[in-house]
């Protein structure tokens, strides 16, 4: 058996072991790492294929971009609340195995009985090599039969990055106000935002004049010193009596 | 199969794609129903590679090339709309998104 | 593959790993001094001459610390995390090239570890990926302040890397390669202006593209007046808050080593790594990364910290539109010849 099939193999299983993790583990950033371990293994098996460009374009796409942006939704979106705590479906996962296991069987067998060869192409490794390495060549290609192909891509990711700021707006407009005024003013990962409800504001009787609207919703009121209200605590938590 | 060749590729493809769909079909977080998304794009990605490398061909990593641009797009668009449906529904169960059913 | 060859490789890449994990130590004690002197202190000068010994005696105390996991984290991925963010530090070292090639004992010796075609995206690859360590430290952690200073920084690390990886454009586009030995290669011919006589360093013909990979990386490693995620000030030190001993050790060494890693990275790529006015050699490389690691050190004792959208809004209206600027003036300027580049 010769080396590269030993290193494609061990390369393989652990990228099989990693898709499995993804499929098997119930805390989805669990599954997110078993993602970027078999995306990292297939990088590699790139490598084996002598196609070292799209190895890295992977690492860099795939397990650099693509997995930290699903690790951050996840970690926005409920860290503490996850469906598959509550329990699976053993129906819709029995169904899912059968069916998987008998494709799976199918297809290798399809695999194993492949009769139908193509014809070799030009680019052999000294071909490659002449032209200056995978990334040349693959410039060569890329930038002489696939021009308009690359710039539709250009357009469909302009597309996807236009489409992906509209669904993330939030809906209302108030709800985009409240945001804004977030953002301008406190940082964005301030453990105690503005986001939180407003504390009923006690004002004593009969000084109302000292209460001035502001924009914001968040009244001014005047006051000649900071005891004046003692209702409203400067520090520490608000408690409502 | 002693010697390496395109069948090594595309029995890793099919098992890795095969792992995604058990995972399309069976789980309930849309999240993970995501990530299972990305890894059968992966794994058609394997077998193009390993065509190209036993043909002497670079059209299959050109066409990795845009596979992997649109799996780009496609995670930005549908994590975007994630975002969407927790801050509309308060949840990532695809059981209990079942609006346009009902 | 020939045997010989990658034993050699192997071996200069252990040697490698060692000097920099040695220069690392010392990297934190140069950063002390320094910091003090600009500060008008002493810094630490007990411990052996000059405080020589006292990266020992630190390493000595945080190997000796309890190593302690929280009741509510998540125990395997908090135990990984700062290993992978350790392992994968040192690694892009591996690319940069220190010297010509060596004859010893009849064997030729390359003073670099692997001289793979796709240098330059490797190293952005590993940059890309050495962001785990932190959002899966912080996130195991199970503390609001570490997931925090970890959305935080994911969010830094991803926004600089996209300025740090087009800033590099200029420079690719005008060597016309990927691999870091051939851009070297490039930067050792001279550029002959009038009647000036100029090395090709790419500082010279990529003035913006070296700013703006200048401040991408200190932003890229984490540190001031990009250091964010672990603003003691705001978030009781973000993402590394519940390790502790090594573990902690392990975080704080792999931003050295950071840094170390840039360092060299901006000197080969803008400064011509080895290239000197005489006596080409690895003593030049070192000279370069020696004043990228003091000016780490000097920003850091100048200037305060940015608020969280500021530097959010440097990334992405300022920095990245200069960029893309540059990538283009660069392009026009290889399309029609203008000058001697």
């Amino acid at each position: 058996m010769a080396l590269s099939v030993l290193v494609f193999w061990l390369l393989a299983l652990v990228s099989i072991l990693g898709a499995l993790g993804v499929v098997v583990a119930r805390n989805p950033i669990h599954s997110a790492i078993g993602l970027v371990l078999s995306f990292l293994n297939v990088a590699a098996i790139y490598l084996v294929a002598r196609a070292e460009f799209l190895a890295v374009v992977q690492v860099i796409v795939y397990a650099g971009a693509v997995i930290v942006l699903v690790v951050f939704v996840t970690m926005l979106v409920h860290p503490d609340d996850l469906p598959e705590f509550h329990g699976r479906r053993p129906l819709r996962v029995a169904t899912g195995l059968i069916l998987g296991i008998a494709l799976l069987a199918e297809v290798t067998a399809a695999i194993l009985a492949r009769g139908l060869r193509g014809a070799p192409g030009p680019w052999t490794e000294e071909t490659v090599a002449a032209v200056g390495g995978n990334t040349s060549a693959l410039g060569q290609v890329l930038y002489s039969e696939f021009m308009l192909p690359i710039q539709l891509t250009a357009v469909l990711l302009l597309a996807a990055t236009i489409g992906a700021i509209v669904l993330a707006r939030p809906e209302a407009v108030s709800e985009r106000l409240a945001v804004a005024r977030r953002l301008l003013t406190i940082s964005l990962a301030h453990p105690r935002g503005l986001d939180q409800p407003e504390p009923p504001l006690a004002l004593p009787a009969g000084r109302d004049e000292r209460v001035k609207p502001a924009g914001g919703g968040r009244p001014i009121v005047l006051a000649r010193s900071a005891d004046e209200f003692t209702e409203r605590p400067a520090w520490g938590e608000w408690r409502p009596r | 199969m002693s010697e390496l060749s395109a069948t090594h590729f595309l029995l890793l493809s099919a098992a890795l794609f095969i792992i995604g769909m058990v995972g399309v079909l069976t789980r309930r977080n849309v999240l993970v129903i995501f990530m299972c998304i990305e890894l059968m794009l992966n794994a058609v990605n394997v077998s193009l590679i390993g065509f190209a490398w036993e043909l002497h061909q670079l059209t299959g990593q050109v066409f990795a090339l845009f596979v992997i641009a649109i799996a780009a797009a496609e995670a930005v668009v549908g994590l975007g709309i994630v975002m969407a449906l927790t801050r509309r529904a308060d949840t990532v169960d695809i059981d209990e998104l079942r609006q346009l059913r009902e | 593959m020939d045997w010989q060859r990658l034993l050699v490789s192997y071996l200069v890449g252990f040697v490698l790993l060692n000097v920099l994990l040695g220069l690392m130590a010392y990297m934190t004690w140069f950063e002390r001094r320094v910091l003090a002197r600009l500060q008008h202190r002493v810094g630490p000068n007990r411990t052996g001459p000059f405080g020589l010994l006292q990266p020992i005696a630190d390493g000595i105390k945080l190997l000796a610390k309890e190593d302690i996991v929280p009741a509510n984290a998540d125990r395997l991925v908090f135990l990984v995390a700062p290993l992978l963010s350790f392992a994968l530090a040192p690694l892009g070292a591996a690319v940069i090239p220190f010297g010509e090639t060596l004859h010893l004992f009849g064997v030729d010796v390359p003073l670099l570890v692997a001289d793979i075609n796709v240098a330059v995206l490797y190293v952005l690859a590993l940059g890309s990926v050495g962001v785990y360590g932190i959002i899966l430290g912080g996130y195991a952690s199970g503390n609001r302040y570490s997931l925090l200073g970890a959305l935080r920084s994911t969010a830094q690390v991803i926004s600089y890397e996209l300025v740090l990886g087009l800033s590099l454009v200029g420079v690719l586009i005008l060597s016309g390669s990927l691999s870091l030995q051939d851009i070297l290669r490039e930067q050792q011919r001279t550029l002959v202006i009038g009647p000036l006589t100029l090395p090709n360093w790419y500082i010279l013909s990529q003035p913006l593209a070296f700013a703006l990979f200048l401040i991408a990386a200190v932003a890229e490693t984490n540190r001031a007046p990009f250091d964010l995620p672990e603003a003691e000030t705001e978030l009781v030190a973000g993402y590394f808050t519940e390790y502790s001993g090594f573990r902690f050790s392990f975080y704080f060494l792999a931003e050295y080593i950071n840094m170390i890693v840039v360092s060299l990275l901006a000197a080969t790529l803008f400064l011509g790594g080895i290239d000197g006015p005489i006596a080409d050699g690895v003593w030049w490389l070192a000279l370069k990364a020696l004043f990228f690691l003091f000016f780490y050190v000097w920003l850091r004792a100048t200037l305060p910290r940015f608020r969280y959208d500021q530097l959010m809004g440097l990334a992405w209206k300022v920095l990245l539109p200069l960029a893309l600027l540059n990538i283009a003036l660069t392009g026009l300027v290889r399309l029609w010849g203008i000058g001697a580049l």
